[in-house]
């Protein structure tokens, strides 16, 4: 063993993005500029850092989950992009995209690293373990 | 054999391990994940890291004469 990294995500790719929306069913609605959510900030949970109560709703890409009333907003950030979404219950979304969107993020994450992992010459190997989902790139 | 265990929780958080790397090429092999994914918000060095190839060179007191 060498070395233990713990990274926090952040959504640089789109087209990774995109991927994982493939591979999860949901479906990628580009250049949609508003997202379905409760319509109405109650204020129970603190906003997102550097998102104000007006910009929620608004957004430069969605993304459609099947089976869900609401929407994932897909927020331009610079070079990278965040995601907002309404967890309320009857939207829907916390079963299909999970706590904290990690099921999202999962999908996301594996799809950037395949992708960037094969055309270092790596071979891979994907599998699904207790927590999550395993990538093991051998040199 | 050089490998680069990458775990994904279902809640999104991701643990880089690299093993059987020597002293700093784990560091240097995984830089392009960190890249890749995010920020490192934490990093722990494990004794392999402190293991490089270099001969050992011991050192012997002259306890008598």
């Amino acid at each position: 063993m060498s070395h233990i990294s713990k990274i926090e995500l952040v959504i640089q790719s789109l087209e990774d993005l995109k991927e994982a929306c493939r591979q999860l069913g949901f479906e990628f609605m580009e250049n949609q500029k508003t997202y379905k959510w409760y319509g109405r900030w109650v204020g129970d949970t603190p906003l997102p850092e550097g998102v104000k109560i007006e910009d929620i709703g608004k957004c430069d890409h969605a993304i459609r989950v099947p089976g869900c009333t609401y929407e994932v907003g897909i927020i331009r950030r610079g070079d990278h992009y965040i995601l907002l979404w309404d967890y309320y219950s009857e939207g829907g979304l916390v079963q299909k995209i999970g706590l904290n969107a990690g099921i999202l993020k999962q999908a996301y994450t594996v799809a950037r690293v395949r992708k960037e992992a094969r055309q270092k010459g790596y071979r891979i190997r994907v599998k699904k373990i207790d927590q999550g989902v395993r990538l093991v790139l051998s040199v | 054999m050089k490998e680069i265990v990458i775990d994904i929780s279902s809640d999104g958080e991701i643990r880089i391990e690299t093993k059987g790397f020597k002293g700093k090429a784990c560091l240097e092999e995984s830089e392009f994940l960190k890249n890749l994914l995010g920020k490192e918000t934490y990093k722990q060095l494990t004794p392999a890291y402190y293991n490089t190839n270099k001969k050992k060179v011991k050192k012997y007191l002259q306890l008598c004469g």
